[in-house]
């Protein structure tokens, strides 16, 4: 009865075709699985623990809450709940839960933050069209109300 | 000429019907040949060899998973295409295959659906359905790129060719490995302490890769196929396309 169990493989059981989004899950770094090194993958990749290197999927990256990234990411989708270090390139959709903690710039196409969610950097999103717009004399403007710009130039803009 | 490997365990008396039955339908279908019965020193590499240089074109494995994967980790290296006749329990392989269990397996084999299958390779041994290493410490490293290393000590190692293997998630989600996607997969599986009873694992990392170094301070049990040898560093890798099998339409790749 009381047999040390000699840990052994689940038993094979009978294949079964994925029927859920989660079942697409190519790589998972489990919780107190620590990666050294570049990383990456075709599929989709699962953060639960840490990495300390470059991070790289055409597909979604999930980084749990508790998981750290101390490097470079780069995906095509990406939704963030943990700590990530490093600059974070995202093709198209980048989701940032409350408990998500970036210090680093961030690329994407689509950003969506909860609040509570800390970024330390610069954030640049593709598909801005600013035409129409004097963009030279509202910097001017920004700079005048900083002090920065000379009251002489000012009255020129206003002639 | 056909040529069947069967297993001892079928020798049993409540396998006589099936057999017989198998061996009625061979006959049918025109495709009976000479029956070879395994022992447990059979030398299965120069058996088909021999048979090979005797004009053999098709070599039959009938069995389960363990007979699969026990002909297969050794005959890997010769070239001849290989079919399956599953008998019995433990059959998980032959569903990946699409092969069914009993008579009608011998339909797919009359049909000789071919395809080229993928088997991992360590330390110049083939391994057809799973490697298993027992929790141990030991540091893995993929393609030569990236390290993988546990808080906790002890890890847990199983890498997946054929045998489905299935992930039971808390939230009674499964996560199934897809056999024969042109990569293998390495589940890790820290342990995490002892319980009354057993060991407590965390849940598992997965990893597909081509490439993997595994190396420990102390030597660490490898269990291939059903065999089990103790190794300091091991490299698994996988040889593609390298048995010709015969399969059945339903087959999972």
């Amino acid at each position: 009865m009381f047999q040390k169990n000699v840990p052994e493989p689940s038993s094979p059981l009978p294949y079964q075709q994925p029927t859920s989004h989660e079942d697409d899950v190519e790589t998972v770094v489990g919780p107190s699985v620590h990666v050294e090194g570049d990383f990456a993958s075709e599929g989709n990749i699962l953060v639960k623990g840490s990495v300390s290197g470059n991070v790289k999927t055409s597909k979604l990256l999930t980084v749990e809450q508790g998981a750290k990234i101390l490097a470079n990411v780069r995906a095509g989708n990406a939704h963030i709940s943990g700590e990530i270090k490093g600059s974070v390139r995202v093709q198209d959709r980048l989701e940032l839960s409350s408990t998500a903690q970036i210090m680093g710039d961030i690329t994407c196409s689509v950003l969506a933050v909860e609040p509570g969610a800390l970024i330390q950097g610069k954030v640049s999103m593709g598909g801005m069209s600013m035409e129409g717009i004097d963009t030279e004399s509202v910097n001017k403007r920004t700079r005048r109300r900083r002090g920065t710009e000379p009251e002489s130039e000012e009255e020129e803009i206003a002639e | 000429m056909y040529i069947y490997l069967y297993d001892n365990y079928l020798r049993g008396r409540k396998y006589d019907p099936v057999i017989g039955a198998i061996e009625t339908r061979l006959t049918d279908f025109g495709i009976a040949g000479k029956i070879i019965r395994l022992q447990h020193l059979t030398n299965t590499e120069s058996v088909i060899n021999e048979e090979v240089r005797r004009g053999a074109s098709t070599i039959v494995i009938v069995g389960n998973d363990k007979t699969f994967g026990s002909v297969l980790s050794r005959a890997a290296v010769c070239d001849v295409p290989f079919g399956f006749l599953p008998v019995g329990e433990d059959n998980s392989i032959a569903e990946v295959l699409g092969i069914p269990v009993g008579v009608e397996g011998c339909d797919v084999l009359s049909r000789r659906r071919k395809v080229k299958l993928d088997v991992g390779w360590f330390n110049n041994r083939y391994f057809v359905s799973r490697l298993h290493i027992p929790p141990s410490d030991i540091i893995v490293e993929y393609d030569e790129q990236f390290r993988v290393s546990s808080k906790n000590g002890k890890i847990e190692l199983v890498v997946c060719n054929l045998q489905p293997y299935i992930w039971k998630n808390r939230r009674n989600r499964d996560i199934v490995v897809h056999p024969q996607d042109g990569k293998l997969e390495a589940f890790l599986r820290p342990l995490i302490g002892k319980g009354i009873l057993r060991e407590k694992y965390e849940d598992p990392s997965i990893f597909p890769f081509e490439e993997m170094v595994v190396s420990g301070r102390k030597p660490f049990p490898v269990e291939a196929d059903g065999k089990i040898s103790k190794e300091t560093k091991i490299t698994i890798k996988l040889a593609k396309n390298k048995i010709e099998m015969i399969v059945g339409r339903d087959r999972k790749f």
